[in-house]
């Protein structure tokens, strides 16, 4: 049978992605092209390699379309539904690192845990005759981490599909939900990350989809032993 | 369209709704999200089936009937009291069974009297439980916010600490988290030598001002979110908020309240000596509850099938009193639940303050239950 790897189609992370693995024995070259979207492993007929956007690296590992992928933890937990049930997270690789964090405007001098958001959710109705508003992308991360860990069910999600860090500022949002690397994004936006509010410590993952055929497959075991001996 | 997948004891359900002085409602299937977002939170939005319309209105498939009701109350505004019923199917996903299902309900609107309003309220679904499930023994658990709230606020905690207790009642693992913070003062930190100053002086206006400039250099629109005045109102409320802690004794009192969980035939005395022996201020708590359960015998109530458990609860801001439960005896599946909603209407947008209290019936669980009985 044949393995299928998923990997990040451009920019650092393709790159990275294909360090990792040559340190691991597996020399990546792209089939036709360099731009084409298959690849293969030099002198390997039975490892395959898909070149696909990272968000859809984990929609293809959840579906098990593919057998592993390279991908941020953060993309693989906010695109599935009980993630761990449905892919292991074999090895964290040391880059793409981003944390998913709560960040609310530094001028909201009341407000630095979750405890303090929850007291300003809870009245932002009586007040203002709206609910608190969050923008982002990530509306599972978002929703498990305030109703599931802190409590905090009052509250409406806007989505954001790109500069969701100046939605506070323009008042289409309260606060956000979104990643940051050294926060200097943030800080440009006046936005604070509450002490208690990382979501997410994420970063790249050789993530594999939880097949029953994986079980017997040497190939599977011999990726998994040589991407971890590679690190 | 005559619906034929209507559970068969349908015409049964509706008799007996008719029989106890209701006024059959329907509502649409197709709702505006937006309603059930705000209500219930977010949570519900992986839960619930979600299109739109052609302008990009958020639309859902009805999810429950009781926002519907009161919806169709504040637009018909035909006045109250008024006391619905409805049956109809909801779509929701669940963990266990099918997410399109039968439901059906009372919901009580501006009945004034409310010891009366709750007994009936779970008299009247104890009685159609007892329709459909001839000789099942039922048994029904009961919480009462009300009782928790008048406890948090005779234990002395300034009002900040009591919303935030309030707020996670019926969550026992917030609630504990709560207390173990409430076992030790905490320090605010983060606060910049600057503003220490300015909250120092007790100059509010300074404050405020401070904010707003900061906002304005910014460009912090100062009239989208939380304004400058808002921030330094709960910033001082924080601070004071900081100090607040309970002594060992009356976090015990707290727990040992938490605990409690007897028949309702017992609960009056109980909570009378629960009283006496904390040497709280429970008075007004006290008699409203045994209102509550005197109602409950006058409306037929059997005493002996209730259960209160202090810390049952809902996490949810418009639940304002009595919530309830009700079982087949030794199952877990909950057939009825219901409670107090008062706040409700407001938040849909009426004018007026309208008490409500309504319960729902899991048609389907019902409909499982009568085969099993069949069977045996």
């Amino acid at each position: 049978m044949t393995v299928t790897i998923a990997l990040p189609s451009k920019g650092r992370m393709k790159e990275d992605a294909s360090a990792i693995l040559e340190r691991a024995g597996y020399r990546i070259t792209s089939v036709g092209n360099d731009r084409s979207y298959r690849g293969r492993v030099e002198g390997r007929d039975d490892i395959e390699i898909a070149f696909l956007s990272a968000s859809e690296i984990s929609r293809e590992i959840g579906n098990g379309t593919v057998d592993f992928g390279v991908t941020g933890e953060d993309l693989v937990r906010e695109g599935l539904a009980r993630a761990d049930e449905r892919v292991e997270f074999c090895a964290r690789l040391g880059f793409g690192h981003a944390d998913v964090v709560v960040a609310v405007p530094e001028i909201w001098l009341d407000v630095e845990t979750m405890a303090d958001l929850g007291d300003v959710a809870a009245d932002f109705r009586a007040r203002h005759g709206r609910r608190l508003t969050i923008a982002t992308k990530y509306w599972r991360l978002t929703q498990q981490f305030f109703s599931g860990n802190h409590g905090i069910q009052l509250y409406r999600i806007v989505e954001s599909l790109g500069a969701t860090e100046g939605a506070p500022a323009s008042g289409s949002a309260d606060i956000i939900v979104d990643i940051t690397s050294t926060g200097s994004t943030l800080r440009a936006n006046h936005l604070k990350i509450l002490s208690d509010g990382v979501i997410l410590k994420s970063e790249a993952c050789l993530v594999r989809a939880r097949k029953e055929s994986h079980d017997s497959d040497p190939v599977v075991a011999e990726i998994v032993a040589a991407v971890r001996g590679a690190l | 369209m005559p619906l034929i997948n209507l559970p068969a004891f349908a015409p049964d359900l509706l008799a007996a709704f008719e029989s106890l002085d209701t006024e059959r409602v329907d509502t649409p299937v197709i709702q505006p999200a937006e309603p059930f977002l705000d209500i219930a939170g977010e949570d519900l939005r992986r839960r619930i089936f979600l299109t739109q319309s052609e302008t990009g209105e958020s639309l859902c498939l009805r999810p429950e009937f009781t926002i519907p009701v009161c919806l169709r109350h504040i637009e018909t505004a035909t006045g109250t009291p008024k006391r619905y019923a409805y049956l109809g199917e909801v779509f929701r996903q669940r963990r266990e069974g099918g997410s399109e299902f039968y439901q059906a309900g009372i919901e009580d609107l501006g009945t004034r009297d409310f010891a009366l309003a709750d007994a009936r309220a779970v008299a009247d679904a104890m009685s159609v439980l007892t329709t459909l499930l001839p000789g099942r023994p039922l048994t029904v658990t009961m919480g009462d916010q009300a009782v928790f709230e008048a406890v948090v606020a005779a234990l002395g905690l300034p009002a900040g600490w009591q919303k935030r207790l309030v707020r996670a009642f019926g969550e026992q693992s917030q609630l504990e988290a709560l207390m173990l913070r409430l076992a030790s003062p905490e320090h605010v930190t983060g606060l910049s030598p600057e503003i220490e100053a300015l909250v120092e002086t007790g100059d509010d206006e300074a404050l405020v001002a401070h904010i707003d400039g900061v906002m304005q250099a910014t460009g912090y629109l100062t009239n989208a979110s939380r304004a400058p005045k808002d921030i330094a109102r709960r910033l001082k409320d924080k601070l004071a908020l900081a100090g607040a802690s309970l002594d060992a004794a009356k976090l015990d009192i707290l727990r040992e309240f938490l605990s409690l969980n007897v028949s309702l035939r017992y609960a009056p005395g109980v909570l009378d000596d629960f009283a006496a022996s904390t040497g709280l201020p429970l008075d007004a708590a006290v008699k409203a509850f045994d209102a509550r359960v005197a109602a409950f015998a006058n409306a037929g109530v059997k005493l002996s099938d209730i259960t209160w458990r202090a810390a049952f609860g809902r996490p949810l801001d418009y639940y304002t009193g009595l919530v309830f439960e009700i079982t087949m005896r030794g199952d877990h599946r909950v057939l009825a639940g219901g409670g107090r909603f008062d706040r409700m209407m407001s938040l849909l947008g009426a004018a007026d303050d309208i008490p409500a209290v309504g319960f729902s019936l899991w048609l389907d669980r019902i409909e499982h239950a009568i085969e099993e009985g069949a069977r045996a």
